[in-house]
């Protein structure tokens, strides 16, 4: 069982606007190991969200395939498609635009265990409630509403959501930008925490080299949709070779210095 | 609640909310004051209002006690009036959401099917319909909502369009969830509020066509209608106006009152979304 946990290859993904067609994802290959971090890293417009799209199976890509867990995960539709899905979770930037707004915390976390059929009926409640503490958060949050608990709280509920059908990969797009500096601290720790304790996979979406060397195995650079240069995340960042590379770090202040001295 | 304070504060819905009390009062208490049959001779031949206290209203052409018709007929009106908008705001509501969800070859199908109803003019379509399958209280309600549907699933299905991008949606992809659940527990609750701000002049529009049809003799036999008593009053209308005047005001009163109320209820919700 030495294959990869996911492989992308060739995927490519056009759009068009105005009759000009834009190569929002161009040629891009990469792998991910079980358990291991990989990041995107990109300026705006360099396909880091299209990429999480396709690989969720959010949108299709004009070429290219991905395998997931040793199997085409494009060739899956329907019925097949879904319940593979719960393998191959998201957590999205904004916590409160990725959640009904009618939801309560209780149903969120209700809905996965449901429809994968992971418990039954009377089991869900005890489940929701270990789910919360898993991730940090006091099980008398349940009952509330999505919009009456903090930012930081929603993050931590996104991450209980996804975790909820025991997925071997997680793409978290932009998933800690939103949040207050402190808040940010305390989710990537969860992400590490629970990373070491189920060795969950993540595919690492973030335009702050800050994090991404603070989170990542390995990192990809991306370019206008296209791979700038990739490998392992403090050698990339350390000493960037291209020039979309040095550019991002030289975009980061508090890396910036850290590596200048 | 401070909400229905809120409500009672504008003079328009006040003066609706009244009137729809009033009206809801005579349908429900119909059976209880005029506990016979309405359509029972009560007494001598067009007797005018005011004028013997046991028949306020007087009676019509064959001495049918006037104001039991009006209470039964208020019953019959509120009856298809809801109903009809209920009908057409679910098959709408129904229909939006699976244009705008499913997008594609089943949009343009339901659309195409919605432009169809949209063209013929909502009354020749009741008419035709009830000429067709036969006057009876179910099908006068089903006629009213065959035309009254298209306007609701234009509004359910633009809703729909933009939030069918939230990512709220792919989440639910995301976990799994299966489309139509996504399309009806997902995406239809939250493009409700626009669809149901229709309803108000849907009602008013059904109690006006349900007269319309009754007027045209193609009621339902068997139960009094406003627009029925107008029908019949008109045959004698210049000896006795009263007996198309009062159904006539009764009915301008109900379609003002439940517009009012409905106008009301839009502001009021209107007022509280832009608090929040
Ligand atoms: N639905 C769409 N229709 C047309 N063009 C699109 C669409 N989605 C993305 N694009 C374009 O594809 C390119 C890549 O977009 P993408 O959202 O993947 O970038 P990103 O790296 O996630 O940027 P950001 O850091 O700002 O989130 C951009 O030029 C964008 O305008
Ligand atoms: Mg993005």
């Amino acid at each position: 069982m030495n294959s990869p946990l996911l492989t992308v290859s060739g995927l490519a993904k056009r759009y068009r606007r105005g009759g000009k067609t834009i190569a929002a994802v161009d040629d891009v290959s990469f792998a991910i190991e079980p358990g291991e971090t990989l990041a995107l890293a990109g300026p705006s417009g360099s396909g880091k969200s299209t990429i999480a799209r396709l690989v969720l199976r959010l949108i299709e890509p004009d070429a290219g395939r991905i395998q997931f867990e040793g199997d085409d995960f494009l060739a899956l539709s329907g019925s097949a498609l879904r319940a593979r899905r719960a393998r191959l979770q998201m957590v999205f930037q904004d916590p409160l635009a990725a959640f009904n707004p009618r939801a309560t915390v209780a149903r969120l976390l209700d809905d996965p265990l449901r429809i994968h059929g992971i418990a039954s009926r009377a089991e869900r409640p005890r489940r929701i409630a270990a789910l919360l503490e898993r991730v940090g958060l006091n099980a008398d949050l349940a009952p509330r509403a999505i919009h009456e608990i903090s930012g930081g709280q929603r993050q931590r509920i996104a991450i209980a959501r996804a975790i909820a059908t025991n997925p071997s990969l997680i793409v978290l797009d932009e998933a800690v930008s939103a949040l207050d500096v402190s808040v940010r601290g305390d989710i990537l720790n969860l992400l590490l925490d629970l990373q070491a304790k189920e060795r969950i996979a993540y595919l690492f979406i973030s335009h702050d080299l800050g994090v991404v060397r603070a989170i990542a195995h390995r990192v990809v650079i991306l370019d206008a949709g296209r791979i700038a240069e990739s490998g392992d995340a403090r050698a990339v960042i350390g000493a960037p070779q291209s020039a979309i590379g040095k550019a991002l770090v030289m975009a980061t202040p508090k890396l910036h210095r850290t590596t200048a001295s | 609640m401070s909400v229905v304070r809120r409500f009672l504060r504008t003079p328009e819905a006040i003066a609706g909310t009244i009137i729809l009390a009033a009206l809801f009062a005579m349908a429900l208490s119909a059976s209880l004051f005029f506990p016979g049959d309405p359509q029972a001779i009560a007494g001598p031949a067009l007797l005018p209002p005011f004028q013997d206290w046991s028949l306020p209203l007087g009676t019509d052409r064959l001495g049918r006690d006037v104001l039991a018709e009006l209470f039964h007929g208020a019953r019959t009106s509120l009856a298809v009036g809801l109903a009809a908008a209920a009908a057409a705001l679910v098959i709408g509501a129904i229909v939006g959401t699976l244009a705008g969800f499913a997008g594609g070859l089943v949009d343009e199908i339901l659309m195409r099917t919605t432009d169809a109803f949209q063209t013929v003019p909502g009354f020749l379509l009741a008419l035709a319909f009830v000429s067709v399958v036969g006057p009876s209280l179910s099908v006068v309600v089903m006629a009213i909502a065959l035309g009254a549907w298209t306007g609701p699933a234009r509004v359910a299905r633009a809703e729909v369009l933009s939030i069918r991008e939230r990512d709220y949606v792919a989440g639910a992809r995301v976990i799994g969830m299966h489309p139509l659940e996504i399309a009806f527990r997902e995406v239809l609750p939250n493009a409700l509020p626009p669809v149901l701000a229709l309803s108000s002049v849907i009602v008013a529009a059904a109690i006006l066509t349900e007269a319309a049809l009754s007027f045209l003799g193609l009621g339902d036999p068997n139960r009094v209608t406003w627009g029925g008593m107008i029908a019949e009053g008109r045959t004698v209308l210049r000896t006795a106006p009263f007996l198309s005047i009062i159904p006539g005001v009764t009915l301008v009163l109900t379609v003002l009152g439940v517009y009012l109320a409905g106008e009301g209820v839009v502001e009021t919700t209107a007022v509280r979304r832009s608090l929040s």
